[in-house]
């Protein structure tokens, strides 16, 4: 109890820095505009082609942008000795990994929604229009790419080469996750109901983001203190 | 399915299979060489330090 | 003690191969459906076997050096997977071979292709982190947490032909169907080529284990030749 109001605190503290800097966010949702609009040229937007690879191209986008994200989570407490500091105060590792992971959340959402309005636009689909499923698997995966952002982020952050080791490391441990993402989105883009074959995906996700979230509080503390 | 070719590809398997782990073996020598020759410099600069050091107390 | 270990494990595996060499090609028929080909199997299946056990040690390994700190069950880690990690490409090299003559193609994106595909760039990921850091002890602590991680992935590796419908064949051993898949000879063969090619690359890991003992010592010595050259030490001996 007292980590998970500890980690609010400090995804709070995360937060407020970035809506006053705002360099995270306008770089992912930059880049997530830019990646679509390259993707325009590769899928005729408007098809029924558009509806099949546009889940798949979608949560491409959110992962390349998280790994944006995840890079400055705690390398923004590098200067000034700030992730000394937190490590010294009574905050508990895990709450530090879990407040990052919180915040992580928060940010690739605005990132998501953004992208989700740019990418209605560019290629023609009505992507709000089961909103349950929609917010049920966004939040289930998005879940699960931040905890493992947040915990890679912490383990590469004393890295040279971190910006390269980061999505190395954690786009291979997402595969699951993705994957389930982009096939149960396919049906939510194209209006369909869930399947047994989709809510499958779904326990996956529910799955990995309960193996992730354990395994991430269980070994904060071996990669943030020496 | 032609015998022949069937032939060769078992043959590509198991010249793929050792051909890789010889490369395998034969980078870890040629890491242990360059690190017994790391360690042998190491040691001279350890001695010829010490060495430079009694000097200097003398 | 360990040079006599390591001549010790390869010769016995080196002698065990040329054994079963023999038997795989001069005694076992050829398999009905497949031809010749099928005796891919025989290293294809013990050399995933092989870095399989490794990984696994290598996971248990983490834990220790986890829990005890000690130095010593880091390079044995690092070590075992690093095996692990060329068994693999073993693994997938002479599956893709055998695959290129009975499905007619290279590469399947089925789930155990995949999920191995993860796993080798997974553990090639653990090589390149414990390059990219110095510090010995934050090696050995960040790499034990990605081996952890990682063996998320050969827990999948091992249950996927049991989960899905994958083009990769489904179990055919006896210890996981219990029996009637697969002929006892053919069976046992595989089993004896494990014996032989773990033998190897305990051999190997060994080999693998002194190396890291030896950059222990240079790490040691570089910091003892530091030490001399520090301005501390000088003013001490001017005193």
């Amino acid at each position: 109890m007292r980590t998970i109001r500890q980690s609010f605190l400090l995804a709070g503290k995360d937060l407020a820095l970035e809506l006053r800097t705002k360099e995270s966010l306008n770089a992912a949702a930059a880049f997530s505009v830019v990646i679509l609009l390259l993707f325009s040229f590769v899928i005729d937007p408007g098809t029924e082609e558009a509806k099949e690879f546009g889940s798949g191209m979608l949560w491409l986008v959110f992962a390349f942008a998280g790994a944006l994200v995840f890079n400055r989570g705690f390398s923004r407490e590098l200067p000034n000795e700030c992730l000394d500091t937190l490590l010294a105060s009574p905050l508990s590792a895990a709450s530090l990994v879990l407040g990052k992971a919180i915040a992580n959340l928060a940010m690739l959402i605005v990132v998501e929604i953004i992208s989700l309005v740019v990418f209605g636009l560019f290629f023609d689909i009505r992507w709000w229009l089961r909103p349950a499923e929609l917010a049920g698997v966004s939040f289930l995966a998005t879940w699960g790419i931040s905890v493992i952002g947040s915990v890679f982020g912490a383990l590469t952050v004393n890295l040279r080469l971190r910006e390269l080791m980061l999505p190395v490391l954690i786009y291979p441990l997402l595969l699951p996750l993705l994957m389930g993402a982009i096939e149960t989105s396919i049906k939510i883009l194209a209006n369909q109901p869930f399947t047994d074959y989709e809510w499958l995906w779904m326990r996956v996700l529910v799955v990995f983001d309960v193996i992730f979230t354990s395994l991430a509080l269980a070994l904060a503390d071996t990669i943030l203190v020496n | 399915m032609e015998t022949a070719r069937n032939f060769t590809f078992m043959f590509y398997g198991f010249t793929a299979a050792w051909l890789i782990v010889l490369l395998y073996i034969v980078s870890l020598a040629r890491r242990g060489a360059r690190l017994r020759k790391e360690l042998e410099d190491v040691k001279q600069l350890v001695a010829s330090n010490q060495a430079e050091q009694r000097s200097r107390v003398v | 003690m360990r040079k006599k270990s390591i001549y010790l494990l390869a010769g016995a595996g080196g002698l065990l191969l040329i054994y079963n060499l023999y038997r795989i090609f001069l005694v076992l028929p050829d398999e009905a459906m497949q031809g010749a080909i099928y005796r891919i199997i025989f290293f294809h299946v013990p050399s995933a076997f092989t870095a399989m056990s490794a990984y696994f040690a290598g996971l248990v390994l983490a834990m220790l050096y986890l829990s005890s700190g000690d130095l010593k069950y880091d390079s044995l880690a690092a070590s075992v997977n690093e095996v692990g990690w060329a068994f693999s490409i073993v693994n997938v090299t002479t599956g893709m071979i055998w695959a290129r003559i009975i499905w007619g193609i290279w590469w399947a994106w089925d789930f155990r292709l995949t999920s191995v595909l993860v796993g080798i760039i997974v553990y090639g990921g653990y090589l390149m982190l414990r390059k990219a850091i110095d510090e010995p002890t934050q090696r050995a602590r960040l790499s034990a947490a990605l081996s952890i991680f990682g063996s998320i992935d050969m827990v999948i590796v091992w249950k996927s032909i049991e989960w899905f419908r994958t083009q990769h064949p489904g179990p055919v051993l006896s210890i996981r169907t219990g029996g009637g898949n697969i002929d006892p000879a053919m069976e046992h063969m595989i089993y004896w080529n494990w014996l032989a090619i773990g033998l190897i690359a305990m051999a190997i890991v060994l080999i693998r284990t002194g190396q890291e003992a030896m950059s222990r010592e240079i790490d040691s010595l570089r910091r003892l030749a530091n030490a001399y050259e520090s301005p501390i030490s000088e003013a001490v001996t001017h005193e």
